[in-house]
Parts: structure tokens; sequence; C-alpha cells
């Protein structure tokens, strides 16, 4: 079997005396789509905020492509940081897009920065992401002038104008209508079909259940199940994964 | 008349210089200030607090005359022109940072988790992402305090500035007319302050419009 190009291990994560994520182990292959789901307050956005660090494990190993790092013995090293990631895109349920800047430089300017692309070049790219989320005609507009759907596009193509190898998303669909949602999600799909190497935290059952190669169950900080979504889907081992998914669909 | 007049307004030269200069210092000496405010040590943020609430919960009068007659005790002598730029700077560097800090709390998590999600180093976010971001929020409540100094400038008077607080003191001690010289010293004051107001408020009805940053 091909290894893993993530792996994480007994990740924890406390809050106090609230443990967030509980031993968390997780391997994720190459172009491997993974969804999490469970119940709110389950640990899944702690948990995939883990994997770039804006929440420092407090114990476990993770390792993405060649970067390593093991938590516990002091916060992680700057460099150890930035190696983690520099192979992770992170689109988010707020989508926090620079709002100082229209969407063009809102996606060129990481680059510059980050890549020391010079500003031809990074416009250049910038403008090849947006047309792929559909949004070229506003490269030249503020967030504030665009719609909650548009601004996620755009702050997909930020993140994937970096040339991330895992891209994370958490719960990118939450703070939208359902049918901006949709135009989210086959933005996400498309991203899946260029086997792009995703972990996607949602309440979309249905991206789950389609577009994931694996759907993997989150209940009190640890994931109580993973496998198919067809398995998990119609046939979940866990009562508790039959209750949280009987609430959701409605069955 | 018109020579009574030209004294008074002459003294705005100090008026305008104190206040632009406390201003100008107090807005580049708060980053540093807020620099303690944000550190990751509580002793040092702890420091910071102590700092600003001595600063100021103190009368602005009473630091005036702390610095000109009490440093002038230590053998130090400072003009009153020095002594009133030290006094306001002072004052204007606790306020700014007061305003920085609260700048900085209206800027929401999400920016900073983007900023080190895609990688950005420190630097660079707080020179592109945070910078313009609390520049554009505290820019109303620093026109606000530049206005405030501007008002708290008439204390240097009392240590012998000849600002126009001052020289509407010595035109009323020779000619009477209290109610009109400083009327008319009020009144320069007032002036002063429309700029200021009528700039801020232009700047971030533009700010707000194009970037809907509250």
């Amino acid at each position: 079997m091909e290894a893993s190009f993530v792996s994480a291990s007994s990740l924890t994560k406390r809050f106090g005396d609230h443990v967030a994520v509980d031993s968390v182990d997780l391997e994720v292959r190459r172009g491997e789509v993974i969804s999490i789901i469970g119940p709110s307050g389950a640990g899944k956005s702690s948990f995939i905020r883990c994997l770039n660090l804006l929440e420092v494990p407090d114990q476990g190993t993770l390792r993405i492509g060649d970067a390593t790092t093991d938590f516990g013995a002091g916060r992680p090293t700057a460099a150890h940081v930035r190696a983690l990631r520099a192979q992770t895109g992170m689109v988010f349920q707020s989508f926090n897009l620079f709002p100082h800047f229209t969407a063009l430089k809102n996606v060129a300017l990481p680059q510059m920065r980050v890549h020391k692309r010079s500003k031809a070049e990074a416009e250049e790219r910038a403008m090849a992401e947006l047309t792929r989320v559909g949004l070229a005609s506003k490269a030249n507009a503020y967030p504030a002038e665009c719609s909650g759907g548009q601004q996620q596009r755009i702050a997909i193509a930020r993140a994937l104008a970096m040339d991330p190898q895992l891209m994370l998303f958490d719960e990118p669909t939450s703070g939208l209508d359902p049918e901006i949602g949709a135009e989210i999600l086959q933005v996400m799909r498309s991203l899946a079909s260029d086997d792009m190497t995703m972990l996607v935290v949602t309440h979309e059952m249905e991206f789950a259940r389609h577009v994931s190669n694996q759907v993997a169950v989150m209940v009190d900080g640890a994931i109580i199940e993973q496998g198919s979504p067809d398995a998990i889907m119609s046939n979940p081992e866990h009562e508790r994964t039959r209750r949280f998914l009987s609430a959701v669909l409605g069955r | 008349m018109l020579d009574v007049l030209g004294y008074i307004a002459l003294g705005a030269t100090w008026t305008i210089a104190l206040t632009l200069g406390s201003a100008a210092i107090g807005i580049v000496l708060a980053v540093p200030l807020l620099g303690l405010a944000r550190s990751r040590f509580r002793v040092v943020r702890g420091i910071y607090s102590s700092i600003v609430h001595v600063i100021r919960g103190v009368p602005t009068l009473v630091w005036l005359f702390l610095t000109f007659f009490g440093v002038g005790q230590l053998g130090i002598t400072l003009t009153p022109v020095a002594a009133s730029l030290l006094t306001l700077s002072v004052i204007a560097t606790a306020y700014m940072a007061e305003i920085y800090r609260g700048g900085m709390q209206a800027i929401p998590a999400g920016q900073w988790e983007a900023a080190g999600a895609l990688n950005l180093g420190r630097f660079a976010t707080l020179r592109d992402i945070i910078c313009p971001q609390l520049f554009r929020a505290v820019s109303p409540s620093i026109a606000t305090q530049v206005i405030g100094l501007l008002k708290d400038s008439a204390l240097v008077s009392t240590v012998g500035v000849t600002d126009l607080v001052f020289r509407a003191g010595v035109m009323t001690q020779y000619h009477a007319h209290g109610l009109f010289m400083f009327g008319f010293a009020g009144l320069i004051y007032l002036l002063l302050s429309i700029p200021v107001a009528v700039f801020s408020r232009s700047i971030h009805a533009r700010i707000t419009r194009k970037y809907a940053i509250a």
C-alpha cells in the first residue's frame, strides 16, 4: 500500500480541562478526500486546525510529506511551523479575506511575500486561480463588494495559489445559504477530481457521501469510526454514528 | 485693536507646534508601547498597564508641574517649551497606545489566522495585513485624541509658554476686556480643531465606503 502523505498519531489538544482532540490517529494518502463529520463541539475544527498549527497540539506527532513535528515538549520552532504550513492551505468558515485588498491582491500578495514571486508572476497566477473558481471578473473588487459565496471562492483561490499539497476545509459552507454553498461544493468537487488531497470538516452529507473517499466520524474529540462513505452512511457500526446520521439526515 | 488680535493669534504658533509635535511623537512611540501590551508574558503586559495607568491617572497639569518644577530640582533645567513638549508627548503616547490596543482587539482573529495559514511571516503579517487595518480602525480615535491634545496644550501657558492662552492673559492684564481676549483665543482653538475633524471624517468616510471597515 502506498505510504500516507499525512500521518497524525495520538494528536491531543486540550483547552484548560476540556480535551478537544483526544489522541486522534489519521492517515491521508495523496489525492484522497476525507470528510470529517460529527456533532457540533466534537472537536472537528480543533483537529483540522492542529494540522496547520493554528492550534498547537499538546501531544502526539504530525507528519505532512517529509515535515515531522513532535508535540509535548515546548512550542514547535518557527521552522517546524513554516514547514508544515508550506504544504497546507486552509479555507475557513468565515472566509477571512483581507478586507483592505482587492480580490486580486488577496490572492497575489501572499505569493509575493512567501514564495518571493514577482508582482507580475503573482498576479498572473492569481488571475489563473480566480478564473478557476469562476471569478476573474471580480479581480478588482474588494471583499465587501462580493457576496459570501464569492468571498469564499476567492479564499479558495488564495489558498490554491500557494501550491498546497493538502487543502484543509473548515466548514466552508456553514456560513452560506444552501444555494450559495452549492457553488462552493462545486469548486471543491472539481478540486477533488484534480486529485487534490483534501480534509473537509463538513455538515454537507451529500458532499461527504459522493465526493470523499473516506468519511471519519468524530465525537467527543475522538474519531469513533472511519471508512468508505457508503459503509459509514448506510451501515454505521457505531450507535453514536447512527444517532448522528439519523439526526442530520432526518430519518 | 488689530495688533491686540495679532499678538494673541501669534500664540497659535506654539499651540500648533506643541499639539502636532506631541501628537507625532505619541503616534510613533505608542507603537513600541503597544509591543509591551501584546507581549506573551504577563509581567510585561503588567508593566504596560502600570505605565499607562500612572500616566493617565495623574492630571496633565500635575505632570507638567512635575516636569517643569520637579525635574528642575534634580538639577536638570528644562525650558518651558521643552517641559511642555515632553509632558504632552508622554501623555499622548499613553493615550495613543490605548487607542492602538483597542484597535488591535477590533481586528478579527481570522485575519491573523488567515495570514498564519498562508505562511506569512510575523513581519509581513504586521506590515501588510494588520497595520493597514489598524490604522483605518483607529484614525477617528486618533483625530479625537489630537483635538484633546490641542485643548490640553492650553495648560502650557501656566509654565510660561507664550501660547494662545498665555497671550490672551497678557492682553487682559494690559487692557482688561477678558471676555473679548479669551473669547478670541477660544475661537482660534475652535478654528484649529475644525481641519482635524474634517480631515478625519473624510478619510474615514472614504475607508468605510471602500472597504466596509467600521
